[in-house]
């Protein structure tokens, strides 16, 4: 009975037409596609960033979104650096890592979503800044290798994995796995990292790289953001994906629209869109996303709240505990930095 | 004063009027070529500088509140993984050029002086590595070469074969590094043997002296600039290489100078001053290197090209001379064959899991998949273009400035060429990410628009790639002799016309060859590029890093195997046009 009301639930939230769906008064449509273009800056993956633009497309073609990607670090740099020229060049900016957006808020307008009231207020870095994206933190394992294949975050400690047989994206990567790391310490335990790390995990520098060396076999276990994997796994690579008991942390984006913006409404229709429950269901069907909306418009693949909680960290501690903490985990995984 | 003085002071005040002139066109053109390289070298290096003693943003902080300190210097001198960093990059590029000196040397012998089959295939296929960018190079040996899932270890267990290799080790990344960059050896050595006047060797062969003791007593000696400056070169590159150590060297935990320094700009929040104090360390190490080359060539003379008519000879090796060819042919096997292949079957196949032999030529997991996407995907075609247009700006702006810098330098008697070569030298020894920070921080406030254009990655280009262009022109300038020019200028010619009508045209296949250097280099970089593309100029390199980062090694292979298709064709372009022109060259020194 309940799958078939999920069931329903899920028929509706697709087929939601056109005109229930809140993007923007009429206006600011109008004034977007006179407007024709935006520049949007991202640090997440060009590959996602571009096939959420072609959805956007579907439902706005007029409206070009020139995208420049680059890894976190860089692209605050070069925002930084832009905006004290005057030559900020970015309509919209959308970066994984809430602390270091937080730290440029007075370069972003006041801006909200027409479904603002519907998003979890603790999610929100600064009022300014929204979750266009929301990644969250499962286990992924070839399924072509492991034969005993582990069930939670704990057995990810396990003397069986041992000899390189776990791949681990290292903590001060940015603020994704910053979230893991934090989540590790303060629900598996003080000691988790030790334990792990006793295990000979293989590091890389960051997540997508690592799912590729798990669907190589390069690794055969991984904790993986969901979304990296699931869209392997939905082209049919032989790797499995699921989210542990212990919980699921997860990262929610900030996204914010410049205050010098040379294209707001456009910038404002595409972040509208994004957050709208159209934007996010295709973002959680098509691409594994989870979302920070109260109320999921649709269910990730495997995902069931009832039996895994999500974990969203205490962003004060995430801003105050992170240096040291980092310290401690490179010094546990015996990362050089 | 008598009408015969007179007759007689007019002519000699002319000359002093005519010397002096020369003495201020000469401090002009200098002072012109400062300000150009000031511009390009000096004033972004000063912000870098600055940037590594404070731990401020000069843009973003303004100029006035810099907090200068050595804390940066001092903490990152006393960094023990820097040390090992440092210490990694040592072993790693001395290994590679030990390497890539006996490849390239070797080669070039094969090629130019001995009557091996199939010369000039192999001379242009030996070439092949130089235009395989570094990530791309690591990615296709990482698809070979590593211990678990290593296309080369699938093949050995399925024949049966109880060897394994590893190639994420420091044993890897020195095999690597050999063979991708002995090219740069080769270039330079091939060029000095074709122009090298061969009485000497035979006068050695006169006086009863064996080839192979003729070899390294006579022929090697009498170019070795050309393998100094190849294999300082070479030296200098894999430093600042970041794509082979990052694929190779990081599973394994072993950091070097540059993969520190990208984690040093990629971590979040990025730490520069310390990346840029690191990057000091760099160029201090490299400007040691450049003041041993120029101590070693100082005071000797290796002016091979003379006006006088000869020909090269090639050795006849007898029966031997199949050892020559399989030997080549196994290295142009292990160095292009293997990795395109593996690039193939990458780009190819839906996913790259390849549990046996058996998988791997099950026809069912190929498909177009990924270059369907690629090209679905519109920056794809934007990045060529964009990339076309500047390495097009960068060789022939870039080329030209070379030039300029390298004929003052080493013929004309121009005041301030000493310091005007330091300073066209000095970019080499800064890491490509760092400089491209650099290049932000000081060029963006410039009033004009430079920034969001393709000029601004050109300069770019042009200055962080000069030394590599000087290098490749200058083994040009040493061996024309000066009596040729100094022949026209007796027959009256004035020092322009001199270079038209007998530098340039003697120096054009060297010209030529650093032109098609610098459209490489500039098509393959990657680290400048991060900071000054904006959406509208989109480079390959840079979308190439995104579809690596991405993690999908399918799209990686087949962008990969377009770009080196557009390398190949283009070189194969350039070789047709230098071919002509050494043979004309030649045809008028005989």
């Amino acid at each position: 009975m309940k799958s078939i009301l999920t069931a329903i639930g899920l028929a509706g939230a697709l087929v939601v037409p056109a005109a229930a769906q809140n993007f923007g008064p009429p206006e600011l449509v109008a004034a977007a596609k006179k407007e024709g273009r935006l520049v949007f800056y991202t640090a997440n993956f060009a590959e996602v960033e571009q096939e959420v633009i072609k959805a956007f497309n579907k439902r706005f073609p007029e409206i070009k979104v020139e995208m420049v990607r680059a890894p976190g670090g860089q692209l605050i740099t070069r925002i930084k650096t832009e905006a004290a020229a005057g030559k900020l060049a970015a309509d919209l900016v959308n970066h994984s890592d809430r602390g270091l957006m937080l730290e440029i808020e007075n370069l972003f307008m006041d801006y909200a979503p027409p479904n603002a009231a519907d998003y979890l207020p603790d999610v929100l870095a600064s009022p300014k800044l929204w979750p266009q994206a929301t990644l969250g933190w499962a286990i992924a394992y070839n399924s072509a290798i492991v034969k005993n294949p582990p069930k939670s975050w704990m057995d990810l400690t396990k003397p069986e994995y041992k000899g390189k047989q776990i791949g681990q994206t290292i903590g001060p990567s940015g603020g994704t796995t910053w979230t893991r790391v934090m989540f590790e310490r303060q629900v598996l335990g003080e000691d988790y990292w030790k334990k792990q790390a006793a295990t000979e995990v293989v590091l890389f520098p960051s997540g997508a790289p690592a799912a590729d060396a798990l669907v190589r076999g390069e690794i055969s276990i991984l904790p993986s953001l969901y979304n990296i994997v699931f869209t392997k796994q939905r082209d049919g690579a032989p790797v499995e994906i699921f989210f542990a008991p212990e919980g699921m942390p997860i990262n929610p984006y900030a996204a914010g629209i410049t205050a010098s913006a040379k294209n707001p409404n456009a910038a404002k229709l595409f972040l509208n869109w994004c957050l709208s429950a159209e934007g996010q269901t295709f973002m959680i069907k098509e691409q594994g996303n989870l979302t920070s909306l109260k109320v999921p418009p649709v269910l990730a693949k495997g995902y069931d709240p009832n039996k895994v909680k999500s974990w969203v960290p205490n962003f004060k501690q995430y801003q105050e505990l992170r240096a040291t903490w980092i310290e401690d985990w490179n010094r546990a995984y015996n990362y050089r930095q | 004063m008598t009408a015969e003085a007179a007759a007689f002071a007019a002519p000699v005040a002319g000359a002093e009027r005519a010397a002096r002139l020369r003495v201020v066109a000469g401090w002009l053109w200098s002072g012109a070529l400062l300000a150009v390289l000031t511009f390009l070298v000096l004033y972004p290096v000063t912000m870098l500088l600055l940037g590594a003693l404070t731990n401020t943003n000069p843009v973003v902080d303004g100029f006035g509140v810099f907090d200068l300190s050595l804390d940066n210097f001092v903490s990152v001198l006393g960094n023990p993984n820097v040390h090992h960093a440092l210490a990694n990059s040592l072993i790693a590029c001395t290994g590679g050029t030990a390497l890539a000196v006996a490849i390239g040397l070797a080669f070039s012998w094969i090629v130019v002086r001995t009557n091996t089959p199939c010369k000039g295939f192999i001379g242009a296929a030996s070439l092949v590595p130089l235009f395989v960018p570094p990530l791309v190079a690591g990615v296709a040996w990482s698809i070979l070469g590593s211990p678990k899932s290593g296309l080369l270890n699938t093949m050995m267990k399925w024949i049966g074969l109880d060897w394994r290799i590893d190639l994420y080790s420091m044993a890897g990344l020195i095999a690597v590094f050999g063979m991708y960059y002995a090219p740069y050896v080769y270039m330079f050595t091939a060029s000095a043997l074709r122009n090298m006047d061969p009485s000497l060797e035979e006068a050695a062969e006169i006086a009863g002296v064996g080839p192979v003791r003729t070899l390294f007593t006579v022929t090697f000696p009498l170019i070795a600039p050309a393998i100094i400056s190849g294999m300082l070169l070479s030296f200098i590159v894999m430093l600042g290489i970041y794509g082979i150590p990052a694929v190779l060297g990081a599973p394994a935990n072993i950091s070097v100078l540059t993969t520190y320094i990208f984690k040093l700009t990629n971590w979040s929040p990025p730490l520069y001053s310390t990346a840029a104090a690191v990057a000091i360390i760099l160029m201090v190490v490299t400007g040691a290197l450049v003041l041993l080359q120029q101590r070693v060539l100082a005071g000797r003379s290796f002016i091979t090209v003379a006006g006088k008519a000869f020909r090269p000879r090639a050795l006849d090796l007898g029966p031997w001379r199949w050892l020559t060819l399989a030997l080549a042919l196994l290295y142009l096997v292990i160095v292009v064959v293997l990795p395109t292949l593996a690039l193939i079957v990458a780009a190819f196949r839906r996913f790259l899991f390849i549990p046996d032999a058996s998988s791997l030529f099950d026809m069912r997991h190929y498909s177009l998949v990924h270059f369907e996407s690629i090209f679905d995907n519109p920056l794809t075609m934007r990045s060529i273009w964009n990339t076309m247009e500047v390495g097009l700006v960068t060789a022939l702006l870039g080329g030209l400035l070379a030039f300029a810098i390298g004929y003052t330098v080493h013929r004309g008697s121009t005041p301030g060429r000493r310091v005007i070569d330091l300073v066209a030298t000095l970019p080499v020894a800064i890491p490509g990410l760092v400089i491209g920070v650099a290049y932000l921080w000081a060029w963006i406030g410039l009033p004009g628009g430079l920034y969001g254009t393709i000029w601004i990655l050109a300069l770019a280009f042009i200055a962080r790639f000069m030394p590599d262009t000087m290098k490749a022109l200058s083994t040009s300038f040493l061996q024309i002799h000066r009596e040729l020019e100094e022949a026209a200028w007796v027959c009256g010619k004035g020092r322009l016309r001199t270079i038209a009508g007998i530098v340039l045209p003697l120096a054009r296949p060297g010209t030529i060859a650093a032109m098609t250097l610098l459209f490489i280099l500039a098509i393959r970089e990657l680290g400048s590029s991060l900071f000054l593309y904006t959406s509208d100029t989109t480079v390959m390199a840079v979308l190439l890093l995104d579809y690596y980062e991405g993690g999908n090694t399918g799209k990686t292979a087949a962008f990969s195997l377009v770009q080196t298709a557009l390398l190949a064709v283009l070189i194969g372009v350039s070789s047709w046009l230098s071919s002509g022109t050494t043979n004309s060259s030649v045809g008028r020194a005989g």
